[in-house]
């Protein structure tokens, strides 16, 4: 008996240990094969109520994962997620898809996620992608939908007419072999990189910035109002900072400039990060000019003298913002947006703050500013999501039908609501934008007419518009307003654009056309550790552990170390353009 | 026959049984260590996720080649060499110091204290340290704030090439050095109180009594965990580096695992990461062979 009861136990325990080991089997290798077919667009069709609307909702309700870019500071009302708001609503309701968040991330913690992502294979069905590279991998990984018919199926003829507004740039980015394979974000053409002063502590201080009036300051003022902010304590935070810089240092996007040394760049005539053509006709690289080092030179002076932050380099971009709002800082360098989301934070903790934007003028007075690449950020869809036609009709819903529709107020009342007080653009379930080439001017002008009573709220173009009609006209009639929103519509739209159109009529500006703007076959190998060379020498040089001549080190480490073949890599490829 | 083979079986009974409770060990051991070992093929590729293992193109060293042509390859291995090995040394010492002291102390409730409060930092993570360490070691920190009263001149702990490597082991020895303890603990427990009694019999001083016999009755253990953490010497701690350093102390923080983090994961380039990760490891496995040899030849004492 005893005998049988522990033959049966040995049995037993033997199966079970053959059951589980198949099972983990069963498990690893469903895991690896993934043999679903994606439907092509007719039979996605089959699940729309009118199948190919730029508008149609789905019979059964679909849902759909998503990275999400998220922001610091949303200002999202309470009880509302990235996940659950007014706009993820919308989208619920316009087209019955539930939005789910596979990841939410912000700045570089984005990227990261991404290229884990891109690693594992498991990809949100819809996320942004912030480079061309980036892009290629996905298309090269065979990991990405192919939108071109569904494009042209789908786009309403608004978001057709914007991509166009760029001749073709904007679409050709994202085109790769002839095929669309993502809906790149727009970046309008860059402007410089300004400079933010606290204008309360100007007044305080009886500082005359910009005797002339131009709207463009000289280095040199910017040093002493950086001076005596720090002698003076205007925030009187007891702790006064210099002026503080990321430690990425440059970008060649404009958008994401904020708190780059770019606007010291500007002033010696150099284009750290661009490829530009050199004298020669040849390519250079803008990072390894002798402007570049002049501009280096410029910025190890002001740390040695405590105008930059003695902290450069260690802070990352939520300290830097929190200098501002703490008021130990009084002095920022960034992009005409920056008050939106970034100095907002400044007057959240101080009502009296206020801003005067400010961009550099070089030695002769001029502005120098490179063009910018029209398009640098991309939603893509997962290859095999079923409904890779949402991408487009999300894009239609967000950036032709809220941003045109006059009654947006009364057909999407809690979206328009949003807008109204000023929740984050980048609540929505795509972080970009998608405007077209002339908006940012086009826009200005009404503004500034529907402020003025020239034009009626009905006659100007954007939703978005009439918002910030009525929040700067808020805040013109009570500039000591604790209306957040108001402050920061006026800021980035009177201050910021209002000096980009300046300028820009005065003819101020001297254009730099970068001569390459892709990625050459050797920098997959090479450009992660030529940036974190270049990342490193700037940083040793400008905090004084090397000598500005250590530049000259940096150079030719630099084309040693995969640079020059870079270089004849683009002249190749621009040459067989020709 | 089948008589033999059922009568072979029950010979083997309780040992097949006592076999089986492994089971769960073993796989663990092959789904998470030897399963993924396979990946090594990477390194000697030009490994595109797409295509998978078995279909990316074969490269040979060319990411070794590479790796070693980097200049900061030098320079990544010595921060990792020096911050691993500072570590090891002074965790160990505090450990072994502090066990000694602790087992002086002959009130229980005062010991048992002692002992929590310094245990604790061990079990929070690197994430949740990190800003109280950036926040103590800041410009205007509570560390220079005390350098100030003092006169003396403030420093930029974080942002500074020469102080980046003494903050990170003495913080890491700061968080370890009370758990890491207990072993010696145990070992000194174990140490026949007999002796002690007959060495204050000789007149014997406390400090003679530590060093000829709590010391050498520690020795095997303070030897077995000195050589189990040489397996250890490449990977200096990515969590606590990487989520205190930034670009400036690249060149005296940067270690082997950030920086394969960075380059191969950040950068995307999965192969390269890939042969610096195996580089690691066949260096971990050529030291700790050696460490065992010097063990027994000069101890007559070894782990494997």
């Amino acid at each position: 008996m005893k005998t049988t009861w522990s033959m049966k136990s040995k049995m037993l325990t033997k199966g079970l240990a053959v059951l589980s080991m198949s099972a983990l089997m069963v498990a690893i290798l469903a895991a690896c094969g993934d043999s679903s077919t994606p439907p092509t667009a007719e039979e996605a069709g089959k699940y729309e109520v009118t199948p190919g609307d730029p508008f149609s909702a789905y019979k059964d309700e679909i849902s759909v994962t998503m990275g999400r870019v998220t922001t610091a500071n949303p200002k999202l009302p309470a009880g509302d997620t990235y996940e659950n708001n007014a706009y993820t609503r919308l989208v619920k309701d316009t087209f019955n898809a539930q939005i789910t968040d596979q990841f939410e991330a912000n700045g570089e913690d984005y990227s990261r996620q991404v290229s884990l992502a891109i690693a594992s294979g498991e990809l949100p069905d819809m996320m942004r992608v912030d480079s061309k590279d980036e892009l290629k991998e996905l298309v090269d990984n065979d990991l990405i939908e192919d939108l071109t018919a569904i494009y042209d199926q789908y786009a309403t003829d608004n978001i057709k007419q914007i991509y166009d507004s760029y001749d073709g740039r904007a679409l050709d980015n994202a085109t790769i072999d002839g095929r669309l394979m993502g809906l790149p974000a727009t970046s309008l053409d860059s402007a410089p990189t300004m400079v933010w002063v606290r204008q309360d502590w100007l007044d305080l201080l009886g500082i005359q910035l910009d005797a002339d009036g131009d709207g463009a300051i000289s280095l040199s003022e910017v040093e002493k109002t950086a001076q005596e902010f720090l002698e003076r304590d205007p925030g009187q935070s007891g702790n006064p900072v210099g002026i503080p810089f990321v430690n990425t240092m440059n970008t060649t996007d404009y958008n994401g400039s904020a708190y780059t040394m770019l606007g010291v760049a500007s002033t010696e005539g150099a284009f750290p990060q661009y490829w530009m053509n050199g004298d020669d006709g040849k390519i250079v690289y803008g990072s390894t000019t002798e402007e570049t080092k002049q501009m280096l030179g410029i910025m190890a002076e002001w740390f040695k003298n405590g105008i930059i932050d003695p902290q450069f380099g260690t802070r990352t971009f939520d300290d830097i913002t929190a200098l501002y709002a703490n008021g130990q800082s009084g002095i920022a360098f960034g992009p005409w947006h920056i008050p939106d989301w970034g100095l907002i934070s400044a007057k959240q903790m101080d009502k009296n703050a206020k801003f005067s934007a400010y961009t550099l003028e070089d030695a002769d007075g001029k502005v120098n500013v490179a063009h910018a690449n029209p398009s640098n950020q991309f939603i893509v869809v997962r290859k095999g999501y079923e409904h890779p036609e949402l991408a487009v009709k999300i894009l239609n819903l967000f950036y032709d039908k809220l941003a045109n529709d006059k009654d947006a107020a009364t057909t999407m009342p809690e979206a328009a609501k949003y807008q109204e007080t000023g929740v984050d653009g980048s609540t929505r379930p795509f972080n970009i934008e998608v405007n077209s080439a002339t908006s940012l001017l086009d826009d200005y002008s009404d503004v500034v007419r529907g402020i003025k009573g020239e034009i009626g709220l009905d006659e100007v173009r954007t939703t978005e518009s009439k918002n910030n009609i009525g929040s700067i006209k808020t805040y013109l009639s009570d500039m000591d307003t604790d209306n957040v929103t108001a402050w920061s519509k006026y800021h980035s739209r009177i201050n910021g654009v209002g000096l980009i159109d300046k300028l820009t009529q005065e003819n101020k500006f001297v254009w730099m056309t970068p001569a390459f703007s892709g990625t050459a076959p050797s920098m997959k190998q090479t450009w992660a550790n030529l940036t974190k060379l270049e990342q490193e020498s700037f940083i040793k040089i400008i905090t004084g552990s090397e000598p500005l001549d250590y530049f000259d080190t940096f150079v030719n480490n630099w084309k040693k170390q995969g640079g020059d073949q870079v270089i004849q890599e683009i002249e190749d490829e621009i040459a067989a353009k020709q | 026959m089948k008589q033999g083979k059922l009568k072979a079986r029950g010979r083997l009974g309780p040992g097949a049984m006592y076999h089986m409770m492994m089971l769960p060990g073993i796989l663990f051991l092959l789904i998470f260590s030897y399963i993924p070992m396979v990946g090594v093929i990477t390194a000697f590729q030009d490994y595109v996720p797409a295509k998978g293992m078995f279909g990316s193109e074969f490269v040979g060293l060319k990411h070794f080649m590479y790796m070693f042509k980097l200049p900061d390859i030098a320079q990544v291995v010595s921060n990792t060499l020096v911050i691993a090995i500072g570590k090891i040394l002074l965790g160990t010492m505090m450990a072994i110091i502090f066990s000694v002291l602790l087992n002086e102390i002959r009130i229980k409730y005062v010991k048992k204290s002692v002992q929590t409060i310094v245990y604790l930092p061990h079990f929070l993570s690197w994430v949740v340290l990190a800003s109280v360490v950036v926040n103590m070691f800041s410009l205007d920190g509570i560390v220079n704030q005390m350098l100030a009263f003092f006169g003396l001149e403030n420093i930029n702990f974080l942002g500074s090439n020469t102080w980046f490597q003494p903050l990170i082991i003495g913080t890491d020895v700061w968080k370890e050095f009370g758990y890491s303890s207990i072993v010696y603990l145990a070992a000194i427990t174990s140490i026949d109180p007999g002796l002690y009694e007959a060495a204050g019999m000789d007149g014997a001083s406390w400090w003679r009594k530590v060093w000829h016999i709590t010391l050498p009755g520690m020795l095997p253990i303070i030897l077995l965990m000195g050589v189990m953490s040489l397996t250890n010497i490449l990977s200096a701690g990515f969590d606590q580096i990487y989520n205190l350093y930034n670009p400036v102390v690249y060149e005296s923080g940067d270690i082997l695992d950030t920086y394969v983090y960075r380059i191969g994961l950040v950068g995307r380039q999965y192969s390269f990461g890939t042969a610096v990760g195996l580089f690691k490891s066949v260096i971990g496995i050529v030291l700790l062979m050696s460490a065992n040899q010097l063990a027994k030849k000069y101890t007559d004492r070894k782990i494997f």
